[in-house]
């Protein structure tokens, strides 16, 4: 069937062919060669380049084909629809959490027996991620938590005291809120706290006591009350700062990744983030003071939602053993090691300090932050390096969702058009529960 | 006469509305990264490192190539291919021949988004679902608008000269390449230019076929740069202005040069 | 073997490719999206037959009822503004006679501005916080709307980037309007017509088929509006697949759930549903141009 297929195309492009050249027929992700091929992974520095290195030199006999570029669904599905899929694929893991009820990943259990890889070193938030009906489906590699970021100057300008911005009494953080920002007629000139919604939508209702989805991944709790007054109350946030048209307007007009940022410039007193966000402070604006601390449930326990990347192995490639070799190399902790100290390195050189290395293997961030980060010149680092790393295993995770994707956009769009004013907070959960409930239903029929 | 100086000063506003873009873009490209949105249209400090960085940041190079040949290869084979089927329709007297040709302006009604993902299976399924080939290759075939068009600038000639070839013995595929053709040479280079422009602006079928970065065309190639450094991405607008005004270019530019053509395509009377 | 029938062999040689592009890309799909419409299918596991699902899906579907909305929104302001102020440049155009290359070039430049890059720059001219737009506005003391993240306010936007290149209208209108014979006018004066008189009773008349063409060919083009507001509000750099909501318009729509969610079946049942409504309008629109337009000869 297939080099019928191949014999029809050859036929088509020498037919067709006056001009321009097959154009990149090759760059069809067909594995030419005896090698690993993956997609979704790139090679930015040396927490990449370092592991691929390391496993190629463990393996010189098995050539890896690394595509970079952005992961694409599309591209992914279609490879597997042709039984042409990539050896591993490296994705966010709510997205690969999507293709496992799919039917597109294979099941990594037998693989990691095989190589005697200690589960229990992963961190679970992660893990629970992968599996599904209680097999696993990925390895988990970095992994990100959400933190409380406020401008400690801003805040003392406009006469509040900065330990006072807490997310534990939320009447008092909407009061807070009003005091913080600067709204000018119908301009914004201050965001005063920025909830985040709807991205955050997840750590809200957890701080409310309520998740979003069961912990089987079957059954949405989208309308439940809880949740529905996390809605509310953080769109009613947004509105007391002119609503989300004004809102949205200026938080565009940041310079988020550069020295003029949203904290430097005071342009906005604090906001929920994920960590990342630490090390592109310190870096493009240490001088302005920004304090790191944990997000507080309303009982005032530190809480935080965990995401991250993952490998997967696609079904139909060619040997799920190998892939899985890699998969299990590059998650290990010897190999996370050797990637950080690396990376530590060439940052030594530019002259730069070494923020640390935050994955999900508990092994390998131990390692890490005991031998090679030391507290460093910039004390925003070092007051995010205290932080998340208590955070790393208090962090929750949803579990796997089917149709995954179609559960995001339900509750996204849900907070959105709460926000827009389109619908009221319960109205928009209910919409948004019975389009998650069908999205679930149509992904396991 | 007397309303003439209102129609001139209309017209300058107008021009300048129009124009003001363009000088915007241009100029906040220019610009350092704060400075972008200040509106003014002097950049001051001129920075145009943001192209080189641009240019470092994304295989611009690359797209813009790629979309040379890509355009090249659908304006070539469009103007062939709609030629010979206007020639087709415009000389030959057979008997379904204005029913065909009803077929073909109905066609040009037919929404896109009809056969969006049924051909997007066919180019998959010939396993040409993540090449530039569906860009062009459709275009193999004809288009509806060019093939209407051409015939126009047929019919226009007057049928003697064809016929006077045929009684001298010239077979049909001569007839057209050295009679036909050669007479109509404005109408094929309206057809290339526009097919060029087409090619070089279109998003949705390279959103479609392309995944590898390196197989992108320009606007492809654009509003990867725009998700990038724009809208939720690293807002470093200086770069995707750099980017843009890279890309709005060489369509300009070949305006400019052609637009004699470009205008007379779109003005042919219809009857 | 007569000459006719061997010139008419001649002449499916000619038509030969069209005919096959008309098989394979336009005849064969359309009858393929129809029967897919009445399947489940990801690319992954085989198509399945799912009867009129799809189509009940689709009813029940709040996203197909935004969707719709913003389009036909998007249509109604779009087309009648288009096709008025493209009228009233070419006008003004037309009664230039030095110059007017030089405004028909200006005005035509952003037709050959890549959309894309369009986007990119009316997100920043229309940021109701910093943009150009607002600025130019407040000069005329008017407090300018947030005309990219207010959700009333983004459609008007989208239309009014899209008068941006009217040109391509306007160039259509100026070559039809050097089509009408002076003579009219002359009579029209000699009737003591003024201005106003000339341009509703000759000028409109005379050009009334162009203007008629470029309504149905601009409706069926909005209708299927993609590029600029994808651009601006949808893709990998949306911070979530919400912020477009006002934007979202059908065939956005459709290609989000064809390629993103990859539901085949489903998107193909959308793709019909957009042809049924295209041809209702388009079949009204034709249906209302046989009382309206003028064409030479008939009696009026």
């Amino acid at each position: 069937m297939s080099s019928l297929r191949t014999a029809i195309a050859a036929l088509t492009c020498t037919a067709l062919l006056a001009c321009a050249g097959c154009g990149g027929v090759g760059a069809a992700l067909t594995p030419e060669t005896a090698g690993l091929t993956t997609m979704g992974f790139g090679l930015p520095d040396e927490h990449a380049t370092a592991r691929v290195a390391a496993y190629r030199a463990a393996h010189p006999e098995t050539p890896v084909r690394i595509v970079e570029g952005a992961f694409d669904a599309q591209q992914f599905l279609s490879s597997v629809a042709a039984g042409r899929p990539p050896d591993l694929v490296y994705a966010d893991r709510t997205t690969l959490g999507g293709f496992i009820a799919r039917g597109a990943l294979q099941p990594l259990d037998d693989c990691v027996r095989r190589h005697r890889v200690d589960l229990g070193q992963f961190r679970s938030a992660a893990l629970g991620q992968l599996t599904y009906q209680g097999r696993l489906y990925g390895l988990p590699e970095f992994n990100l938590v959400r933190v409380l970021l406020v401008g400690e100057d801003t805040v003392r300008a406009a006469g509040v005291a900065p330990e006072r911005v807490s997310t534990t009494d939320w009447g008092a953080l909407a009061e807070l809120t009003d005091r913080l920002s600067e709204v000018d007629g119908n301009r914004l000139r201050r965001i005063g706290f920025d909830p985040k919604v709807p991205e955050f939508l997840p750590l809200w209702a957890k701080a409310n006591g309520a998740d979003l989805v069961s912990p089987d991944g079957r059954t949405p709790r989208l309308d439940d009350p809880r949740v529905v007054e996390a809605v509310a109350f953080t769109t009613d946030l947004v509105r007391r700062q002119g609503g989300w048209p004004v809102f949205k307007a200026l938080r565009d007009s940041f310079d988020t990744h550069g020295a003029r940022n949203e904290f430097a410039t005071g342009q906005e007193a604090a906001r929920p983030m994920e960590n990342w966000y630490i090390n592109t402070l310190a870096n493009n604006s240490p001088k302005a003071a920004v304090s790191v601390r944990p997000f507080t449930d309303r009982q005032g326990n530190p809480i935080s939602y965990a995401s991250g990347s993952a490998w997967g192995i696609p079904v139909g490639v060619r040997d799920p053993a190998k892939a899985c070799e890699f998969a299990v190399t590059m998650t290990a902790a010897d190999t996370w090691f050797a990637a950080a100290k690396a990376r530590k390195e060439a940052l030594a050189r530019k002259g730069r300090p070494y923020s640390g290395t935050y994955t999900a293997n508990r092994v390998a961030d131990g390692r890490i932050f005991a031998e090679l980060y030391s507290a460093a010149s910039v004390p925003l680092i070092d007051a995010g390096v205290r932080v998340v790393l208590d955070l790393q295993d208090k962090a929750f995770a949803l579990p796997v969702v089917p149709a995954g994707l179609e559960f995001t956009q339900a509750y996204e769009g849900a907070a959105h058009r709460v926000l827009t004013g389109a619908q009221d907070p319960a109205g928009a959960m209910r919409q948004a529960q019975r389009e998650a409930e069908l999205a679930i239903e149509r992904a396991r029929r | 006469m007397r309303r003439r100086p209102f129609t001139v000063l209309a017209l300058l506003v107008l021009a300048a509305l129009f124009l003001f873009p363009f000088l915007w873009l241009v100029s906040a490209s220019l610009k350092p990264r704060e400075r972008v949105f200040d509106n003014s249209l002097w950049p001051d400090p001129f920075t145009p490192a943001n192209f080189s960085e641009v240019w470092q940041a994304v295989p611009l190079p690359l797209w813009l190539l790629n979309s040379l040949l890509v355009g090249l290869a659908a304006a070539l084979a469009v103007t062939l291919s709609s030629a010979l089927v206007a020639f087709g329709f415009a000389y030959f007297r057979f008997r379904s021949r204005n029913l065909l040709f009803g077929l073909v302006l109905g066609t040009m009604m037919l929404p896109a988004a009809v056969t969006m993902v049924p051909v997007y299976l066919e180019w998959d399924w010939l396993g040409l679902g993540n090449t530039q080939v569906p860009l062009w290759a459709q275009n193999l075939f004809g288009s509806a608008f060019f093939v209407f068009l051409l015939r126009q600038f047929f019919l226009s000639q007057s049928r003697e000269v064809f016929e006077a070839a045929r009684v001298d013995g010239a077979s049909f595929p001569r007839l057209f390449t050295s009679i036909a053709l050669p007479l109509v040479r404005p109408g094929l280079i309206v057809v290339f230019v526009f097919e060029l422009k087409n090619s070089w602006t279109e998003l949705m079928k390279p959103l479609i076929y392309l995944r590898d970065p390196d197989l992108f065309t320009v606007p492809r190639g654009l509003k990867a740069v725009l998700d990038r450094f724009g809208q939720g991405g690293e807002a470093q607008w200086e770069l995707v202005l750099a980017a843009s005004t890279i890309a709005t270019v060489p369509m300009i530019v070949v305006f400019l040069l052609a637009q004699r053509y470009f205008l007379s395509g779109l003005t042919t009377q219809r009857r | 073997m007569s000459v006719v029938r061997r010139e008419s062999r001649w002449a499916w040689f000619f038509l030969a490719p069209w005919l096959i592009g008309l098989a394979l890309f336009t005849i064969g799909p359309t009858i393929a999206g129809l029967v897919l419409s009445f399947t489940d299918y990801d690319l992954v596991n085989p198509p399945r037959a799912v009867g009129v699902a799809n189509y009940a899906d689709l009813l029940a579907d709040p996203k197909v009822g935004t969707a719709l909305w913003n389009t036909a929104v998007f249509t109604v302001l779009h087309v009648p503004l288009q096709i008025v102020l493209a009228l009233a440049i070419a006008v003004l155009l037309h009664r230039m006679a030095v110059a007017r290359g030089f405004f028909r070039t200006v005005l035509y430049l952003p037709v050959m501005t890549p959309p894309v890059a369009m986007a990119a720059m009316f997100l920043l001219l229309l940021n109701g916080q910093t943009g150009a737009i607002n600025e130019l506005l407040s000069w005329f003391g008017v407090d300018g709307p947030q005309w990219t993240t207010d959700p009333g306010w983004i459609k008007p936007g989208l239309v009014l980037m899209s008068l941006w290149t009217v040109g391509s209208t306007v160039v259509i209108y100026l070559a039809a309007l050097s089509g009408v014979a002076p003579e009219l006018y002359e009579a029209a004066r000699l009737d003591g017509a003024g201005r106003w008189g000339q341009f509703w009773h000759v000028t409109l008349p005379q050009i009334s088929p162009t203007v008629y063409f470029t309504v149905l060919v601009n409706t069926i083009a909005s209708l299927q509006t993609f590029t600029e507001a994808y651009s601006m509000f949808f893709g990998a750099g949306a911070q979530s697949g919400t912020d477009g909501d006002a934007a979202l318009f059908y065939v956005i729509y459709l290609f989000q759930q064809a390629f993103g969610a990859l539901r085949m079946g489903y998107a193909s049942a959308l793709a019909w549903l957009l042809f049924l409504i295209i041809l209702v309008v388009t079949a009204f629109q034709v249906r209302a141009s046989r009382r309206l337009v003028h064409y030479e000869g008939s009696p009026r």
